[in-house]
């Protein structure tokens, strides 16, 4: 009697656990997005120093759940055997996991390449910064990161390291990943299906987003496509030998 | 056969890299399959449904670490060759936004909403031709180069990626989207890109958006959680944003994917050809292997029979000119280009076992001897014409030296045998005749026969028959017959609806094995040797 009221405990608190981390992942992957819409506002027009250190909080964040996501997880899969109705959840975090933590050192390779040709610290490298024709971006984006909450409780007070010393930690991470735990990645089975993100909701507002970005095309009688006057150029491109 | 001596000399001037895979230069102007760009990276992308991994896979670690499963067999090769420019190019970009001698910019204005930063064609090249000082139609070149590797992006007309020199307008894309020479695209970004412009309107996608959403759908199939997960979460972080900004980002998505997935039938500069093994960009170390290797080239370099330039460009001029009408590059090949019309007639025109050749083969010919030997159309009919004249065993001893030249080795000592007994013994039945000096050398070599103990030999002959026959076969009826027969093909003139309808029907290549068969039929039919004995006791018994 005892032990069955024990496992039933157990696998209540491993569903706790396990809805925990999901919580964590939809935390991790809103902060990831925001962060890449920060990113692509670097360099540009709109770029500042207070950019750059919202760019650096979201990045702390997201490093906390990232730790925090993994050592949970990495409990759970030991826990968890083969064939328990948890582990296909689990698993299936685990290659989610893996795919957040790629795309998102894939944005800080990015960040580091482009602090280094855009570097902030002296007045004149305002001029080097390219007119995207962007007004704002930054901060309401980072103000969505802020607000995600996570899960539990952070009481761990590690160090956030810096930028390349990141990317280097999720490098490390992902091999170990990779290495260590035997889930097959094609053994994960999506949840939705395809096509099915295109629904009728939202719709109406953004018709007048792709009606703006209709621009009239310039009349020219001659030219359809093509890049010089001669009537057989179908290529859109210089390297076109009728010339 | 160095045919090209003279001039061949005078281009070879540089000292080898040391990779060891040296794949031929493929030109920018590489008329490649159309798609290309966008079926090499998705099929160096995981891509396997429920099932077991290949035999011989392994997850693959480097110094990107993709989620991707490569085979063993990659060579290690991760470098993209051939884009530092970019860097180059991103130091223009740069100086075309400084405010004071820059591109002047303007407003667009749009339904009430103005988004500035807009710049007209005419403008960049002014700037171009005044700040780097060139005339106006290099400007115009490197403007459109501008745009073709995504620096600055149209706004009328997106798909077409080149400079007009008028008041068409531009903008500058954010460093974020810029092409990078250390990684590519990724397949996942794409599928979310296609996934995010799915939830902004259902059936925006076009037909080859839609054909390669539902092949990343199959290939991502495990990741495809994440990326509808993603593409949500960035719509929604992107709704936080003010509206112009919104219009904006997605002008500059639509730019990049459109450079780095370019829709079907249009060039992309993004292509580049193979993947490299070292770091083209990274200094090789100076030491003893790299000097080394450099003092044996430049004594090979010494040793070389110098040539003077006039007479290397001569012969330079006079190859091009003689080919110039072969070359698919400069001159568009009949039928049509198999590679840009979906169509292969060109091919099936010339298979090597095809009854009647087309006339510009048939000039090719005439070219040279080694042309004529090269194609297998070519070699048939002079065996044909040799057949005639009852000398065909010079060509049977080349074609038989050939082979043995290039087979196994384990094959070459009883295939010198076989040689031996057939040609070069006195009273072979098929006896060449060449020089007793050569002949004595051949014959010694035979006894420790090694891949090259008849090359001596060999070039007698093919002398021989270049001095001798070659000229015969140019005036004789079997080569004046099938210039009369040979065939020339209409070139092809598709319309785009045709050219569709050409891809979609493209037939699955030839397997090697049915060419292979096919091959080892043509050599035993047609290397039945005269047995001229034979032959003479035949014609004795008759009479």
């Amino acid at each position: 009697m005892n032990r069955w009221r024990r496992s039933v405990g157990e696998i209540q608190a491993r569903r706790r656990q396990v809805s925990e981390c999901e919580q964590a992942q939809a935390a991790l992957g809103k902060v990831i997005a925001c962060f890449q819409q920060m990113t692509t506002c670097m360099g540009s027009n709109t770029d500042s120093s207070s950019l750059r250190e919202e760019l650096e909080e979201t990045r702390t964040l997201a490093h906390r759940i990232c730790t925090g996501l993994h050592r949970r997880l990495l409990a759970l899969l030991v826990e968890t055997e083969q064939g328990q109705e948890d582990r296909e959840q689990v698993e299936r975090l685990w290659v989610l996991f893996l795919c957040c933590l790629e795309s998102f050192q894939q944005d800080l390779r990015r960040v580091s390449t482009l602090e280094e040709i855009f570097p902030l610290t002296q007045r004149k490298d305002r001029q080097a910064l390219v007119n995207t024709g962007a007004v704002g971006g930054g901060p309401e984006v980072a103000a969505r990161a802020a607000i995600v909450k996570m899960p539990w409780v952070t009481g761990d007070g590690e160090q956030r390291p810096d930028m390349r010393g990141h990317v280097l930690e999720i490098d490390g991470l992902i091999q170990e990943m990779l290495q260590r735990v035997n889930i097959p990645l094609w053994s994960v089975e999506p949840m939705q299906k395809a096509w099915a993100e295109a629904c009728k909701d939202g719709q109406d507002e953004e018709d007048t987003l792709e009606a703006m970005m209709e621009v009239e095309v310039v009349s020219q009688a001659n030219r359809a496509f093509g890049c010089c006057s001669h009537s057989n150029c179908r290529l859109g491109c210089i390297f076109c030998l009728l010339n | 056969m160095s045919k090209h001596s003279k001039f061949q000399t005078a281009l070879c001037s540089r000292p080898p890299r040391r990779s060891t895979i040296t794949w031929a230069f493929l030109p920018l102007l590489h008329q490649a399959e159309v798609n290309a760009s966008a079926r090499r990276s998705t099929t160096s992308s995981s891509r396997h449904q429920s099932g077991s991994p290949p035999v011989g896979a392994h997850v693959h670690f480097e110094k990107t670490v993709k989620m991707t499963i490569k085979l063993i067999r990659d060579h290690g090769q991760h470098y993209r060759p051939r884009m530092a420019c970019l860097k180059k190019v991103e130091a223009l970009v740069i100086e075309m936004q400084d405010p004071k001698s820059g591109v002047k910019s303007f407003e667009q204005k749009r339904n009430a909403t103005s988004i500035p930063h807009v710049i007209a064609g005419q403008d960049i090249t002014a700037w171009i031709t005044s700040h780097m000082t060139v005339d106006a139609q290099e400007a115009q070149a490197l403007g459109t180069m501008l745009v073709a590797y995504g620096f600055i992006y149209p706004l009328q007309d997106p798909k077409t990626l080149i400079l007009r020199p008028d008041g068409s307008l531009y903008r500058c894309q954010t460093p974020y989207f810029w092409p990078a020479q250390k990684w590519k695209a990724q397949d996942t970004d794409y599928a979310i890109y296609l996934a995010k412009r799915n939830i902004r309107k259902k059936g925006i996608l076009d037909q080859y958006e839609q054909e390669r959403y539902r092949k990343l759908h199959k290939w991502l199939n495990h990741k495809w959680d994440f990326i509808v997960n993603q593409a949500k979460e960035q719509t929604r972080a992107g709704k936080a944003r003010m509206k112009s900004d919104r219009v904006v980002f997605s002008y500059q998505e639509r730019a990049y994917w459109i450079v780095h997935r370019p829709p079907p039938q249009t060039h992309s500069a993004m292509d580049y050809g193979v993947d490299r093994l070292i770091d083209p960009n990274a200094e090789e170390e100076k030491n003893s292997y790299y000097y080394r290797r450099i003092i044996i080239f430049r004594q090979q370099a010494i040793m070389r029979s110098k040539v003077k330039s006039t007479v290397s460009l001569g012969a330079l001029v006079k190859h091009t000119m003689t080919y110039q009408s072969h070359d698919p590059f400069l001159t568009p090949c009949l039928p049509s280009n198999p590679w840009q019309t979906d169509d292969d007639t060109y091919w099936a025109l010339n298979m090597p076992d095809v009854d009647l050749p087309t006339k510009m083969t048939v000039e090719r010919w005439s070219y040279g001897f080694y042309e004529l030997l090269r194609d297998p159309r070519g070699r048939a009919d002079f065996r044909l014409f040799l057949k005639k004249e009852f000398s065909g065993e010079n060509l049977a001893f080349w074609e038989a030296a050939e082979e043995l030249k290039w087979g196994a080795a384990s094959a070459i000592s009883e295939k010198a045998e076989t040689i031996f007994k057939t040609f070069l013994a006195p009273g072979a039945p098929c006896w060449i005749n060449i020089d007793g000096r050569t002949m004595g050398l051949t014959v010694k070599g035979l006894q420790h026969p090694h891949r090259h103990v008849l090359d001596a030999a060999q070039n007698h002959i093919f002398m021989l028959m270049k001095k001798d026959t070659f000229y015969r076969y140019l005036k004789s009826p079997v080569y004046k017959d099938i210039q009369k027969k040979a065939i020339s093909p209409a070139p092809h003139n598709f319309t785009d609806a045709q050219l569709e309808q050409n891809a979609r029907n493209r037939k699955p290549g030839l397997y090697p094995s049915v060419t292979w068969q096919r091959q080892q039929k043509e050599k035993v039919r047609t290397t039945t040797l005269i047995d001229i004995k034979k032959l003479m006791a035949n014609k004795l018994d008759r009479q």
